[in-house]
């Protein structure tokens, strides 16, 4: 028994149990903090994919444009986010190289096409459970903070490493659109609402 | 945890009785937890709320902690770098100033926020919530600032920090000298204090606490 079946709305917010008043739809708030309650977050699916796509779009550049430049002695070579990891696989760091990797490549990748198959899954009914949903969904949403990892590794590295003429590091256009990646995907996994993936599953659990 | 398919029952029940999961929408019979328990939906696993015995005194007593270990935590050197002679520092503060410095003002401003503003934001709003129930008075602001908490509580990134400064040294170990700060140690204690925080502070309680008496809370 589903909660909404009853004419009963949770507050996103406080978790306060609304009943459903039929004549004020769309503008009923909350009884206890104010905030406004909806049976599901309006428009969810299309605006997580609005921000899917331009996170999807922002990705290129993200990947191809340098991230950072380290010069020494006036010389440097620009860095773009894969040629960082390689670096540090070749100073013998393998596991931090290996944490760079998972959090700045691997975790917006998998964050991406992650979504996109939770929205494909909820709108076409497709055969993934809703077990299987849910814990994505949690995985993607507990994960998304960690790809920030390389724009504090930046920002550290372009206040200490700044000796003049000797050695410094510059940020680069790339970790623009880096952070805005990360930023675009947390945003597109708070407005998914987790409860569309029961939804089309009720069915199936009223039978068993 | 309760049957939860009585649906029948549960028709017939009023609202501070039941509870619904807020991931899966699942609705129950509200257990009666004991101190120290916490319930979790049984369809999805979600936690539904924790019991936290002493939970005002605790929370209260962290997040003041929290709050006199911010301004070292920021604002003393986390790593110094030497070379040939010339020495530089790094402190939270002056990573977002050297962004700045350098033309990203945009992503200047992210890491100030994810690391100083969002995380100072967050203790204060949960500073004031926690008063207004100590001496039970200005509940609204209470409701609004908590409100306010959640919305931040995702973009707070101290953690994520925590994690770039070891990246970090490591990348610096095979270039200069390196030593870190005192502002270090205080880093990861403002970070577990904030976890333990965190925990203690069950959300459940903090709303009954903040709407007990109240029996409408429109604007």
């Amino acid at each position: 028994m589903r909660a909404i079946d009853m004419g009963i709305l949770v507050c996103p917010e406080c978790h306060q149990l609304n009943r459903h008043e039929k004549d004020c739809d769309g503008q009923q708030l909350c009884i206890r903090c104010g905030a406004r309650v909806h049976a599901r977050h309006p428009n969810s699916l299309r605006r997580t994919w609005a921000l899917l796509l331009a996170a999807a779009i922002l990705y290129i550049p993200a990947n191809l444009l340098p991230i950072m430049t380290v010069r020494s002695l006036g010389k440097g070579e620009p860095d773009t986010i894969m040629s960082g990891v390689i670096a540090l696989v070749h100073m013998g760091s393998l596991p931090v190289a290996l944490v760079v990797f998972v959090a700045s490549i691997l975790v917006p990748t998998f964050k991406l096409v992650g979504i996109a198959l939770l929205l494909l899954s909820v709108q076409r009914h497709q055969p993934l459970s809703a077990r299987q949903r849910i814990l994505m969904f949690r995985f993607i949403e507990w994960i998304g903070r960690w790809s920030m990892l390389d724009i504090f590794v930046i920002a550290i590295l372009v206040a200490v490493v700044n000796f003049g003429t000797l050695a410094k590091v510059e940020p680069n256009l790339g970790a623009v659109a880096f952070a805005s990646v990360v930023i675009l995907t947390m945003l597109a996994a708070l407005t998914f609402d987790p409860r569309l993936i029961w939804d089309n599953t009720e069915s199936d659990d009223d039978h068993e | 945890m309760h049957d939860s398919s009585r649906s029948h029952d549960l028709r017939e029940l009023p609202l501070d009785k039941l509870v619904a999961c807020h991931e899966c929408d699942l609705l129950m019979l509200k257990p009666e937890l004991a101190p120290g328990e916490r319930a979790e939906c049984p369809r999805c696993g979600f936690e539904l709320f924790s019991n936290q015995p002493r939970m005002l005194g605790r929370s209260l007593a962290l997040v003041i902690a929290a709050l006199l270990l911010y301004v070292p935590a920021n604002f003393l050197p986390i790593l110094q770098l030497r070379l040939l002679g010339q020495t530089t520092e790094d402190t939270v503060w002056s990573a977002v100033v050297a962004l700045y410095a350098s033309g990203l003002q945009g992503i200047a401003g992210v890491v100030f926020l994810c690391s100083m503003g969002i995380p100072l934001l967050k203790l204060l709003c949960q500073l004031v919530v926690l008063l207004t129930i100590y001496w039970d008075a200005g509940r609204a602001y209470g409701l609004l600032l908590y409100r306010i908490y959640h919305h931040l509580r995702e973009w707070g990134m101290l953690e994520v920090y925590f994690m770039g400064i070891l990246v970090s040294i490591v990348k610096l170990v095979s270039l200069a000298d390196l030593a870190v700060g005192a502002g270090l140690a205080c880093f990861i204690c403002l970070l577990l204090i904030q976890v333990w925080l965190e925990i203690t502070m069950s959300p459940h309680q903090v709303w009954e606490a903040l709407s007990r008496g109240r029996t409408h809370a429109s604007h």
